[in-house]
């Protein structure tokens, strides 16, 4: 094996222990964005992140600890991209003080429920709620009703729903990590949502 | 020493020596382990060393009197569902169920065996009457009341489904995880075996004959009595038994005094309170009481590092709070905890092993875990799997073994830190239990990951930042290869272990992690017969370094090869490393013990601590000469296969 590496490059100057953490960009055509999900244990979040980022579904289930960071650009119609740099937050009631850490500075919140589960869609609300309080003022909220494939066992008819987000100014849509229904448009309708930095004259 | 009573050895003896002439470790030569004249046999040691005070008698008594109701041997397991139905409104024969759980597997022989207590005090508290006895005893479990609140989504994470069908021996579940039968699993090396995904044999409860028949149970449970975490079987239906134990616990505590063990027929029961929290094993495994208390603490430690010692502070706003909730998802990593107790010697050795690398490799690593350190990082480990790579502290701070140890179980069982970089709050016990620090991990391929630790919950962009510094070196200096090549070919194998010590000098750093013939078929010497074993009938060792708080032990080879094997041996170590380390260690201690399965050798100085395993009709002369040499081989490679100058690790 080489040890060329035994002396490696020391980049001086190094930033210690700051924060870049920024919620947007300036750049109008690629705009970056914290985004993060909330959402009670189990009812999707990591399978939707992993769809929407992967392609993917692992039906095992893999419990979130503390949170996972993953990102992903997508491409809009008017040319522009949006990098999202996602949270995927856990679920776990031992986490939930925490969460303030993972949503601080979010340009957009996606709160998940399941739609078998009126207990999640009950704990999606208080999501709502804490973000509305202590959320950044104008970010761009989503409710979403995940497992919409288990649609005999469906306990959250759609229009609790609806009617839930039109009174929170939220937008919303049921889909699947299972199937990818809606995911994809779940992203894509957030991206169109976003405020646009004026564009530099 | 409670010797093990159940010592099959028709040979045993031991000796201990501790005016070696060579004594001093400072001194060159090396110390040398000297041929002894064979020694007494060791004295029978008091098995009942403490006072047995008054209100351990009522409650032997107690314990006396449920044992003769089901002192028939028929008795066994029919009806019992049945009797434990009952016992859900007649405390009296949920008493009756409690002696059963003790009994349950346990040949109807050893019933009558006696039991005595061992406590932390002598306090004297004869006031305590039958009647008062009885009167805590019966009421904890109606009391206790536990109705499941549904938790939505949480279904997920219930576990595969054990059968519940028993077979007539005691199922000892290290092993074969999959099969209430659980028979004997040839495969190899333990470490890679674990398959251990949330609870297993979840549907089991106290009623359930296979529960009954579990060799080694664990629960936790709050100082109300509510179950927190069980091995087997799922919490909330266990209930009732958990109130029983708190009311053993209680009721001792009353008394002024502390309960530790139980000992009933062939299982015993140890008790570790931590605040409003108890710990309690059930076992029939015969391993010594201060084994089982020490994994006693590490399950603690688990609990810590997941939620800190501050949730004691959900006790005191609320006694009967249930705390199960907070530890939702987290059955995988105690199960797998308790799954590293078998295979595993960090568990007793309170010490941390290092995956055998070259020198400069390692440095590689070390310096630019280094760099990082110096930038707000608190501690920085390169591991893998259980084996570190490298790891360092800023300043002041050391890890403890332990908290190494928890750390990596708890990381390498929850599956979602493989699929991401993730950022999670992570409390280390031994550093500071009260507070948690922040911990980045990310995975570079499927066994080798990082782990980055601070005290600032804001830093994940700049512990990113870290880690993307990190992997550019680590990939130019070609360590995550050399760690996969070591990963198939690295360690020390008894079989190479060469008769002429002198032989080896010079050839050091070529041999370790050197692909030789016969690599990847262990036990195949390099002449290509099958192994059996290192000179002088030597089958296994150990070697912990006291200052370096590491250990290195070698690859198991023929005829240690099934599980079963390894992990008996390693119980047997662990028998030894508890018989060694009751007392005051002189500067040097050694003993020797022959029984029909192994010569073990063990030999304690200031500075190591050695642990070998020879064939049962080994030479004494010629082990000793082999361990020896063992120390000398360890000596040679040691800066491949420990961590050497790394931050100070004394606290
Ligand atoms: N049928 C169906 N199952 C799903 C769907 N999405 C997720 N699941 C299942 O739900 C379980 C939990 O999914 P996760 O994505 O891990 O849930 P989570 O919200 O990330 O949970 P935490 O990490 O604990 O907060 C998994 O077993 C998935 O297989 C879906 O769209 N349809
Ligand atoms: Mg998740």
């Amino acid at each position: 094996m080489g040890c060329a590496s035994s002396a490696p490059e020391r980049s001086a100057g190094q930033i210690g222990g700051v924060n870049l953490d920024n919620g947007g960009a300036n750049d109008p055509k690629n705009l970056k964005v914290k985004l993060v999900l909330l959402g009670d244990s189990g009812v999707g979040k990591s399978c939707i992140v992993l769809r929407f980022v992967r392609g993917q579904f692992d039906p095992t289930s893999k419990v979130t600890i503390g949170a996972s960071f993953l990102s992903q650009t997508i491409a809009l119609q008017d040319s522009t991209t949006v990098k999202f740099e996602i949270w995927d937050t856990a679920g776990q009631e031992r986490y939930a003080a925490l969460a303030p850490l993972y949503y601080r500075g979010a340009a957009v919140s996606i709160i998940v429920y399941d739609i078998t589960s009126p207990e999640s869609f009950h704990k999606a609300q208080y999501w709502v709620k804490e973000l509305q309080k202590h959320g950044s003022p104008d970010i761009v909220m989503a409710l979403v009703g995940n497992k919409a494939d288990l649609n005999e066992k469906r306990e959250v008819p759609t229009q609790d729903g609806i009617d839930y987000a039109e009174k929170n100014g939220m937008y919303f849509i049921e889909t699947s990590a299972k199937t990818a229904d809606n995911i994809n448009q779940l992203f894509e309708e957030i991206a169109k949502r976003l405020p646009r930095p004026a564009p530099p004259s | 020493m409670p010797s093990d009573s159940n010592s099959t050895s028709s040979n045993y003896s031991s000796g201990r020596d501790d005016e070696n002439p060579n004594s001093d470790p400072n001194s060159k030569p090396e110390p040398q382990l000297e041929p002894e004249p064979e020694p007494e046999p060791e004295p029978e040691p008091n098995k009942n060393p403490h006072l047995i005070d008054q209100s351990l008698d009522a409650l032997e008594n107690q314990l006396a009197s449920i044992s003769m109701s089901s002192r028939s041997p028929t008795v066994t397991f029919e009806g019992e569902e049945e009797d434990d139905v009952e016992s859900r409104e007649q405390p009296k024969s949920m008493n009756g169920s409690f002696s059963e759980e003790i009994e349950a597997g346990g040949d109807a022989d050893s019933l009558e065996v006696g039991r005595h207590f061992e406590s932390d005090s002598k306090a004297e508290s004869s006031g305590v009457n039958g009647e008062n006895i009885s009167f805590t005893w019966l009421d904890a479990p109606e009391v206790d009341e536990v109705e499941r609140p549904l938790s939505p989504g949480s279904s997920g994470y219930a576990g595969e489904m054990g059968s519940t069908s028993g077979g007539d021996e005691i199922v000892d579940d290290d092993e074969d995880d999959s099969d209430i039968r659980g028979v004997e699993n040839d495969g190899v090396l333990g470490s890679n075996n674990q398959s251990v995904s949330g609870k297993r044999h979840a549907d089991e409860d106290d009623a359930s004959v296979s529960w009954r028949k579990r060799k080694k149970h664990f629960f936790i449970l709050s100082h109300s009595g509510k179950p927190i975490y069980s091995r087997y079987g799922d919490e909330y239906k266990l209930a009732g038994f958990s109130a029983t134990l708190q009311a053993i616990i209680s009721f001792v505590e009353n008394g002024g005094d502390r309960v530790n063990l139980v000992r009933a027929g062939k299982h015993q029961v140890v008790f570790l309170v931590k605040g409003p929290i108890y710990l309690v094993c059930i076992s029939c495994t015969e391993e010594p009481y201060e084994s089982l208390k020490g994994q006693l603490e590490l399950l603690y430690g688990q609990m810590i590092l997941i939620l800190t010692k501050s949730v004691n502070r959900c006790f005191e706003k609320n006694p009967k709070f249930d705390m199960t909730s907070l530890l939702g998802g987290t059955d995988a990593v105690f199960s797998s905890l308790i799954h590293s107790l078998s295979w595993n010697p960090a568990t007793f050795l309170h010490a941390y092993s290092c995956l055998p690398l070259a020198y400069a490799t390692r440095q590689a690593a070390a310096s630019i875990l280094q760099d990082v350190a110096g930038s707000g990082v608190l501690f920085a480990l390169l591991m893998c799997k259980h084996k570190v790579i490298s790891l360092v502290s800023a300043q002041k701070a050391s890890l403890h073994p332990d908290d190494i140890l928890l750390l990596s179980n708890f990381i390498m069982s929850s599956e979602s830190f493989r699929t991401s970089e993730s950022f999670s709050p992570i409390c280390l016990p031994r550093y500071n239990p009260m507070a948690f620090l922040y911990a980045y991990v990310h995975y570079f391929d499927i066994d080798t990951y990082v782990v980055l630790l601070t005290t600032s919950s804001d830093a994940f962009y700049h512990l990113k930042d870290c880690r993307i510094r990190i992997e550019i070196v680590l990939s130019n200096s070609n360590v995550l290869s050399e760690v996969q090549r070591s990963l198939v070919d690295g360690g020390m194998r008894i079989e190479d272990l060469l008769v002429e010590p002198t032989s080896r000098a010079g050839a050091v750093s070529s041999h370790l992690g050197q692909p030789r013939p016969g690599a990847g078929t262990p036990g195949r010497t390099a002449d290509g017969s099958i192994g059996i074993g290192g000179p002088a009938g030597l089958w296994h060792f150990v070697y912990r370094s006291i200052y370096l708080d590491q250990y290195v032990s070698s690859e198991f080879s023929p005829p240690i090869n099934s599980l079963r094997q390894q992990k008996r041996l390693y119980r047997a170590y662990q028998r030894l490393y508890a018989s060694m380390h009751e007392k005051a260690i002189g500067p040097h201690k050694t003993q020797f013990r022959r029984d029909e399965n192994y010569v073990l050798l063990c030999w304690v100085t200031q500075d190591f601590e050695l642990f070998a395993a020879f064939d049962p009709l080994a030479d004494k002369a010629l082990a000793i000469k082999v361990c020896n040499r063992v120390c000398q081989w360890v000596k040679d490679v040691e800066n491949e296969i420990f961590l050497l100058g790394a931050s100070p690790f004394s606290w």
